[in-house]
């Protein structure tokens, strides 16, 4: 009976017709995604935009919020922070109540300033560092930092394994270098100086020159922090080059677009710190893995999982603010705790709301817990 | 030295691709005087349509290049045909006109192939080659190899036979060939047949190497251009001794300064190029404009 009225009260309104004040307390609730949908990150773009629409569907499902049906939209942002602003501005135009993405930290901190400006609330996939460092009260990550992710790791390959020969590959990007710094800091904290610090372009294709010194040094483990495609592609040449070393790293190692990219045998015992492991950790992640098998016909992952839990936590602070926009929508995430599927969030001043990873393999080209 | 020498081997395998690519921009820069900004997208298009016939169609990796070569030099003759009307007319209309068609191609590989791109595993299982603590991939050297091949037979028949001995004529004055019965449109074509279908031949081979998606272009391109400026635009030799350049130059870059190596590669190429401005090879006989 409600669906059908709010299905009604949805249909009365032309879409977008409801932006002509900011207090609009019908139609259907304005919800984006910004995330890249073409070039080397639209696989994560994908993942992202498919996690936020099945929680968006399951709450239109049940409803709405107060009977309004959430309208989601998804933008392209490329993964370009240029095109990202420009988005920005548009939802503040269009009279967006909040952002869902993106999953590219450098176009989250670049449509930043705007969002806060416009006082619209971003719940993002980015893990960077720089993200805290925006001091935005409008922004919101869905996930740990790469701090708690490398900290984690370190922990785990100079504690519990023991590991002193550490050597390092990262990117210069946003992601690369967040990553770079942050497992420096958390080896150093822990007394293990790494052996050798490669550090590689975004768009570098031929890494014989840093995987050659990175032979040399015969490390025991390599910790690696790039994006997807290139993270399998460092994997799959230092192979050739008769590297047998495990890597190790963060959220993109434990994707298939990693472990096709490299090639099964290649990332067999790769060590991955993931607040997702797997589908089968709980009968909330089998839930929503067999939700999305459903919807998509694919396996769910840890961006989709990710995307999932930020739409449910935006989606439930609408509901406990009903349906309430700019700072009071930004109290209510904050004051929302939720029981996600990466575990517990509770918000602090840093907009950061979860501070837990654990340590996963790759086994058999999939990703498992370590036991 | 074993670095040094595994570096090379790294940047040779990538710079034969690029040299397969400058010289696709040459031949067609050659016979029209018109860069084909779109040719970087049909390399994009050749490694998605090569992928796609060898793991989809599950045919033999030889057979898909081929099929995928095939497809390019349709789109070739497509791009030809409607910038036909514009020879000699409008020369900054053909150029934007090419950049349009890579937009095309882009869009249309996302359309057909989605966003998420794949991996195209090596056809070649073979353990790589172990020569004194260098380890050679077996593929680079097929690589290498096609590269070669593709090469030498296009300077033969650039050189040797009748079609590419109009094409020459047609590059250096496109009226008195005319005169002479050639047809310049048939051989224009020609030119942008051959240069797409060394684009799929680029991008094929490139697939395994790399990533395939919608973006391959750009990352192929922009080496594959400068290849060709180094080299001297227009130039076949040129192209070859650009790419493999670049390719090497790229790969020094980046063991010695890392996360600055793309500045420092395109900073050494714009010395090059102020210092000979024409390239290493340049002969700037073609000026249809």
């Amino acid at each position: 009976m409600t669906s059908a009225l709010a299905t009604a009260l949805a249909a009365c309104s032309a879409p977008g017709d409801s932006g002509d004040n900011d207090k609009a307390t019908t139609g259907p609730i304005k919800v984006a995604v910004v995330n890249a949908q073409s070039g080397q990150l639209s696989s994560l773009g994908d993942w992202e935009y498919k996690g936020a629409k099945l929680a968006v569907a399951e709450w239109n499902k049940k409803g709405g919020i107060d009977g309004r049906k959430i309208e989601l939209k998804l933008f392209d942002d490329q993964g370009d922070p240029t095109t990202g602003t420009n988005i920005a501005r548009k939802l503040a135009s269009e009279k967006y109540v909040a952002m869902l993405g993106t999953a590219e930290s450098a176009v989250t901190v670049a449509m930043g300033p705007v969002l806060q400006q416009e006082k619209i609330p971003n719940i993002t996939s980015g893990q960077s560092n720089a993200l805290v460092a925006l001091k935005s009260p409008f922004l919101f990550l869905n996930g740990p930092t790469s701090t708690t992710y490398d900290t984690t790791l370190a922990q785990y390959l100079v504690t519990a394994k023991g590991h002193k020969k550490i050597a390092m590959i990262t990117n210069n990007g946003s992601f690369g270098k967040g990553e770079h710094d942050a497992f420096l800091k958390a080896a150093k904290d822990l007394g293990v100086t790494p052996s050798t610090d490669q550090v590689v372009t975004t768009d570098q294709k031929d890494f014989s020159a840093a995987l050659t010194t990175i032979r040399a040094k015969k490390p025991d483990v390599i910790f690696i922090g790039s994006e997807e495609v290139e993270a399998g592609l460092i994997v799959k040449q230092a192979r050739d080059l008769g590297i047998t070393a495990p890597f190790a790293g963060a959220a993109p190692q434990g994707t298939p677009v990693f472990i096709d990219t490299a090639g099964k045998a290649a990332v067999e015992g790769t060590i991955v710190s993931s607040p997702y492991l797997s589908n089968d950790t709980s009968d909330a992640s089998k839930a929503f893995a067999a939700a999305y098998k459903a919807a998509y016909g694919k396996e769910a992952e840890l961006h989709g999982a990710k995307a999932y839990d930020g739409a449910n936590i935006l989606l439930t602070a609408l509901k406990t603010s009903k349906g309430a926009t700019g700072q009071k929508l930004a109290d209510a995430i904050r004051a929302t705790a939720y029981q996600g599927l990466l575990g517990t969030f509770q918000y602090g001043e840093d907009g950061v709301g979860i501070t837990k990873t654990t340590i996963g393999v790759i086994r058999d080209g999939k990703l498992v817990p370590q036991n | 030295m074993q670095e040094t020498l595994q570096t090379l081997v790294g940047g040779l395998s990538l710079g034969a691709v690029y040299a397969l690519v400058a010289m696709g921009f040459s031949l067609v820069y050659r016979t029209m005087g018109l860069v084909n900004f779109a040719h970087a997208d049909i390399a994009m298009i050749g490694a998605y349509a090569a992928s796609t016939f060898y793991l989809t169609s599950k045919l033999p990796f030889a057979v898909a290049m081929l099929v995928a070569i095939a497809v390019t030099a349709a789109i070739g003759l497509v791009i030809e045909r409607v910038l036909r009307p514009l020879e000699n007319k409008d020369f900054d209309l053909m150029l934007i006109g090419t950049i349009g068609f890579g937009i095309v191609l882009q869009a249309v590989a996302i359309l057909i192939w989605g966003t998420t791109g794949r991996a195209v595993p090596s056809p070649l299982r073979s353990a790589p080659l172990d020569l004194f603590g260098v380890r050679v991939r077996t593929y680079d050297l097929l690589v290498m190899g096609v590269a070669a091949l593709a090469v030498i037979t296009l300077a033969w028949f650039l050189a040797r036979t009748k079609r590419g001995a109009a094409m020459q004529a047609v590059a250096m004055d496109h009226e008195a060939a005319t005169a002479v019965g050639i047809n310049v449109g048939r051989s224009n074509a020609l030119a942008f047949a051959i240069g797409a279908g060394l684009a799929a031949l680029a991008g094929g081979l490139v697939g395994p190497m790399l990533y395939v998606d919608a973006s391959l272009g750009g990352a192929l391109g922009i080496k594959g251009f400068a290849a060709a400026m180094l080299g001297g635009f227009g130039s076949i030799p040129g192209a070859v001794v650009g790419g493999l350049a670049i390719g090497v130059l790229d790969s020094y870059a980046a063991g010695h300064f890392q996360g600055y190596s793309v500045l420092v590669t395109f900073l050494v190429f714009t010395v090059a190029i102020m210092i000979r401005p024409t390239g290493v090879f340049g002969e700037r006989t073609v000026s249809r404009a």
